[in-house]
């Protein structure tokens, strides 16, 4: 039956001159998705309780039109420029239903989300991305942009950047974040599963484990420094091939041979339910409760 | 002829046990890997996964030549008086074509060779800045999985070294992938 009220294709083009703001509102469905377009200015979306997106876009120079498009439940909203041409700056102010699905594709252009509760994905390459997460899943990819969550609850993390920052807080779950050399800090939430990985960037977990969890980081040149927070009941697997290990619980490490000039630390913490295992080739290793 | 030599060999053999397994369990990650990258609300939303799955059968590829590598290893370890070839020195140059020594062969060549390709076109179209970064990224990539490597070579048996090497390919592998699936929303003109 939504086919019947959605299922009309609604174009709206707003030609606008630069400097102009335009305002658009349609009706929309409370779980639909929205799907946003900028290259460069800003992005700002704002979960509500209406059935309605409301677009309000400040339009810059060189932006050949701002284009929000209906497709069924799919709402589409696309800053679109001049073929070849540079420039193209938009500030795009976006209310969607709070329960929506949101995609954010930007190239500069910030991001900003808020009260959003549906699943979200966001994709900048160097803008930045702040926003709050309930428990939809919740997916970002970035390359030099940072990247700040705030949760509220558990969900499902994947989290890709190549030198941006990774900031998460309060959030609990599952997480899967990869950089190169952006630093990665996780803080707050229980967490289920964890894989964290960074190449050179240092990278930072303050959080609790639930029971049967799993942590897994890994660095190659970057450093990892673990804090687990409440009860600690956890079988750990520490080493690294050239770095240090300092723990405030649990036995010395050891090294692990004779001519290399590794370490390791393994030991069981309480009944050992969840797994802790820490790599790196040259970095330190700090774990602490 | 040395008449000692044939019982020594028998001797060495017998103590081979009779299946060898690998080191490492590699399959539980590379099938999250690949479960990750399944299509699911991602094909309802449009977001296409060739690359990925390009990318996840080259790492099929480099993964059991891995396994193969470190049973042979073993094997070889494991039988002193039997194991005469000397390995090749490990070598990773930009497209690398061998893991610790081992000779990855020609379909992970070519499966990865698609993939540079597929990733030179898109890197093309990102911001001159943005391409700088990946470029430079890939670079510390690299060069960590050549000092992986070069450890390596003096240290052929360390499981860390191994491990660490086969997640610093996977992370080469991921930052491509990152970058062909976001180039083409950052095309000047938004194509409808």
């Amino acid at each position: 039956m939504k086919s019947i009220a959605y299922g009309l294709l609604a174009l709206l083009i707003a030609h606008a001159a630069a400097g102009e703001t335009v305002e658009r509102t349609v009706k929309a469905a409370p779980d639909g998705e929205v799907d946003i377009v900028n290259v460069a200015g800003a992005v700002h979306v704002i979960g509500w309780d209406r059935s309605e997106v409301q677009l309000r876009a400040e339009i810059g120079s060189n932006v050949e039109e701002v284009e929000l498009e209906q497709r069924g439940e799919r709402i589409l909203i696309r800053v679109k420029l001049p073929s070849g041409e540079d420039g193209g700056t938009s500030s795009l102010r976006v209310h969607v239903p709070r329960n929506s699905a949101v995609s954010v594709n930007t190239v500069s252009a910030s991001q900003t989300l808020e009260g959003v509760r549906g699943e979200q994905r966001l994709q900048s390459v160097s803008g930045s991305i702040s926003t709050e997460i309930a428990s939809e899943d919740f997916q970002a990819k970035s390359v030099s942009g940072a990247i700040r969550v705030t949760g509220n609850g558990e969900t499902s993390v994947r989290i890709t950047s190549v030198s941006g920052s990774i900031d998460l807080d309060n959030v609990g779950g599952e997480l899967d974040m990869n950089t190169v050399n952006g630093g990665m800090r996780v803080t707050g939430g229980a967490i289920d599963r964890a894989r964290l990985k960074t190449t050179n960037g240092q990278l930072r977990f303050d959080s609790a484990l639930k029971q049967g969890a799993r942590l897994d980081a890994e660095a190659i040149n970057g450093t990892i420094d673990i804090k687990l927070r409440g009860t600690v009941d956890a079988d750990f697997d520490i080493e690294t091939f050239n770095g240090s290990i300092r723990n405030c619980f649990g036995p010395k490490p050891e090294r692990t041979s004779q001519y290399a000039p590794g370490s390791a630390l393994r030991f069981k913490e309480g009944k050992g339910s969840a797994r802790v295992r820490l790599k790196t080739l040259n970095g330190a290793i700090e774990l602490c409760r | 002829m040395n008449s000692h030599r044939p019982d020594a060999l028998d001797e060495a053999l017998s103590k081979l046990p009779k299946s060898v397994p690998t080191e490492r369990d590699l399959w539980p990650r590379i099938q999250a890997q690949i479960e990750a990258e399944r299509p699911g609300k991602d094909a309802r939303r449009g977001f296409t996964p060739r690359w990925y799955q390009l990318a996840a059968g080259v790492l099929l590829v480099l993964a059991s030549s891995v396994t193969t590598f470190v049973i042979m290893r073993d094997a070889q370890e494991r039988a002193p008086a039997v194991a005469t070839t000397e390995l090749p020195r490990p070598e990773i140059a930009a497209m690398p074509a061998s893991f610790a020594g081992y000779r990855l062969g020609e379909d992970y060549t070519k499966a990865r060779a698609q993939l540079d390709l597929e990733f030179e076109q898109r890197l093309a179209l990102l911001p001159p800045e943005a391409r700088e970064k990946v470029e430079r990224n890939l670079a510390d990539i690299r060069a960590a999985a050549r000092e992986i490597a070069d450890t390596l070579a003096e240290h052929p048996t360390d499981p860390l070294l191994h491990e660490l090497l086969m997640s610093t390919y996977q992370s080469e592998l991921q930052l491509l992938a990152h970058v062909t699936q976001m180039a083409p929303a950052t095309t000047k003109r938004v194509q409808l």
